[in-house]
C-alpha cells in the first residue's frame, strides 16, 4: 500500500508544478501525437538514470546518500533542472518527515543534503517506508511518466484518459527498466535536447510549470 | 492574501509593503497562474528589494498550491528566509482564483481575502470560505463604486451578515486611510503572533456539507 501512496499525486510533494520538460517541448511544436514518444524517450534516458539512483539510495546510509547526491548532480548538466529536481526532492522529504518522523537516516539526510535530487530522496523515503530497491526504481520511473502525462492534459488538447493510456502502455517497459536499475550501475545518459530547452524555459513568458 | 483575479491583491501588498518595509523585515511569495507577472509588478514597484520577492509556478493549479499541496510555497518561504535572514511577515499572494479557494492553515498564519467593487456588489452575498471565514475581508477599489454602479454599503452589510463578527475593511488605494487600516490590522496580527495568541483559523470547505446519511 505504501508504494501506491508514494506514487499517488495526491500525496503532496509539489509534483503538480512540473512537466518534465514537456512544456518547453510543446512551446517548440511538440503535438499530442508525440507525447507518448516523449515519455518513452525520458524513461530510457533520465528515467533509467533516476531509477538507478533511487534503487541505490534504498541501501545507502547518510554518507552514501550524500555521495549519490553528487552522482545525480554530475549527470544533470543544467542548473534549472537540478533546481527543479531539488524542489521535488525537498517536497518529498517534507511529507516523509511527517509520515516517518522517527527515521534517523531520513532526518539526517534532510538536514545535511544540499542538492537533494528527487531520485535520491525517493530512495531514502522508500527505505523508510520499508520498500525495496525495485519498488523505488519502479516508483521513480512511474512518476516520471505519470508527471508528463498529467502535464500533457493541461498543455495540449487531450482527453486525460488517453494520457493515462500512454502510461499504462509503458507498464511492461517500466517493469523491465526497474529490473535493469537494480542490476546495473548508475548509467550516464545524455539528453541534449531536453537540456537545451531547459536552459531557456526558465526565462519563458507565460509558462505554467516550474520545469 | 487571496481572492479572485483582478481584485488588486498585488497592489494592496505593494501598498502595505511601502508603509511597513521601513519598520519590519518583509518578504513576498507570489503564485502566478500563467507568468511571473505579479512578482515582476511587485519588483517594479520598488517597495522591497527584488530578492525579497519569490514567484512559484503552480502548473495550472493555484488552489492546489495554497491548499492541498503547499510544498512549493513553503519552500519559497524557507528560501526567502535562508537568503534574507529571519522575516517578520511573509505575504503569500494566491493566484487569482475563484471564491472557493482558501489557504491551508499549515501555510498561512492568517488570511486576507480580497474582493473589489468592480467585480460586482453581489459577490459578498454569494459567500464562500474566503468571504465568510477569512480573518480579514477587504472590499477594494471602493473609489470605483460610483462609476460601476456598486453599492459599498450593501457589500459591507452582506459581508457582515456572512462573517459572524469577523472584520471587513473598505479600501481604496487612492485614500491613505484604507491602507493605514490594513497595515494596522497586519500589525495587530503580528503582535498576536509574537505573543503566541494568534490561532491560524481555517476558512475551510466551500459550504457546510456532509457525505454520510443523516
Amino acid at each position: 500500500m505504501l508504494e501506491l501512496l508514494l506514487g499517488d499525486a495526491r500525496t503532496p510533494s509539489g509534483g503538480y508544478a512540473h512537466s518534465g520538460g514537456l512544456e518547453a517541448a510543446v512551446a517548440e511544436g511538440l503535438g499530442p501525437g508525440e507525447v507518448a514518444a516523449f515519455m518513452r524517450a525520458r524513461l530510457h534516458t533520465v528515467g533509467r538514470c533516476q531509477a538507478a539512483l533511487a534503487a541505490a539510495a534504498v541501501g545507502a546510509d547518510l554518507p552514501g546518500l550524500l555521495a549519490l547526491d553528487g552522482e545525480a548532480a554530475a549527470r544533470s548538466l543544467v542548473a534549472a533542472v537540478r533546481a527543479a529536481d531539488r524542489s521535488l526532492g525537498l517536497g518529498l522529504l517534507r511529507t516523509a518527515a511527517v509520515l516517518w518522523p522517527d527515521d534517523a537516516i531520513l532526518a539526517a539526510y534532510r538536514g545535511a543534503s544540499v542538492l537533494t535530487p528527487r531520485a535520491v530522496a525517493l530512495g531514502a523515503v522508500c527505505r523508510a517506508a520499508g520498500l525495496g530497491r525495485r519498488a523505488a526504481a519502479r516508483l521513480s520511473l512511474y512518476e516520471d511518466a505519470a508527471g508528463v502525462a498529467g502535464a500533457a492534459v493541461k498543455l495540449l488538447p487531450l482527453d486525460g484518459a488517453r494520457a493515462s493510456g500512454w502510461v499504462a502502455a509503458l507498464a511492461g517497459e517500466i517493469e523491465e527498466l526497474a529490473g535493469e536499475a537494480v542490476a546495473t550501475g548508475i548509467p550516464s545518459t545524455a539528453t541534449p535536447l531536453l537540456d537545451r530547452r531547459a536552459l531557456s524555459h526558465g526565462a519563458g513568458e507565460g509558462r505554467l510549470f516550474a520545469s | 492574501m487571496g481572492g479572485p483575479v483582478g481584485t488588486g491583491k498585488s497592489s494592496l501588498i505593494a501598498a502595505v509593503c511601502r508603509v511597513m518595509a521601513g519598520e519590519l523585515e518583509l518578504g513576498v511569495v507570489t503564485n502566478d497562474i500563467y507568468t511571473t507577472e505579479d512578482a515582476r509588478f511587485l519588483r517594479e514597484q520598488g517597495v522591497l528589494a527584488p530578492e525579497r520577492i519569490e514567484a512559484v509556478q503552480t502548473g495550472c493549479c493555484p488552489h492546489t498550491a495554497i491548499r492541498d499541496d503547499i510544498s512549493m510555497n513553503l519552500q519559497a518561504v524557507e528560501e526567502l528566509e535562508r537568503s534574507q535572514g529571519p522575516l517578520a511577515v511573509v505575504f503569500v499572494e494566491s493566484g487569482g482564483d475563484n471564491l472557493t479557494a482558501a489557504f491551508s492553515p499549515a501555510l498561512a498564519d492568517t488570511q486576507i481575502f480580497v474582493l473589489d467593487c468592480a467585480g460586482g456588489d453581489d459577490v459578498p452575498r454569494k459567500g464562500g470560505p474566503g468571504v465568510a471565514r477569512s480573518d480579514l475581508l477587504v472590499i477594494n477599489k471602493v473609489d470605483l463604486a460610483p462609476y460601476v454602479g456598486a453599492d459599498v454599503a450593501l457589500m459591507l452589510a452582506d459581508s457582515n451578515r456572512r462573517r459572524g463578527g469577523r472584520p471587513t475593511l473598505a479600501v481604496s488605494l487612492r485614500d491613505p486611510a484604507g491602507v493605514a487600516g490594513l497595515c494596522a490590522w497586519v500589525g495587530r496580527q503580528l503582535e498576536a503572533w509574537r505573543r503566541g495568541t494568534l490561532v491560524s483559523a481555517d476558512p475551510g470547505a466551500p459550504a457546510p456539507h456532509r457525505h454520510a446519511p443523516r
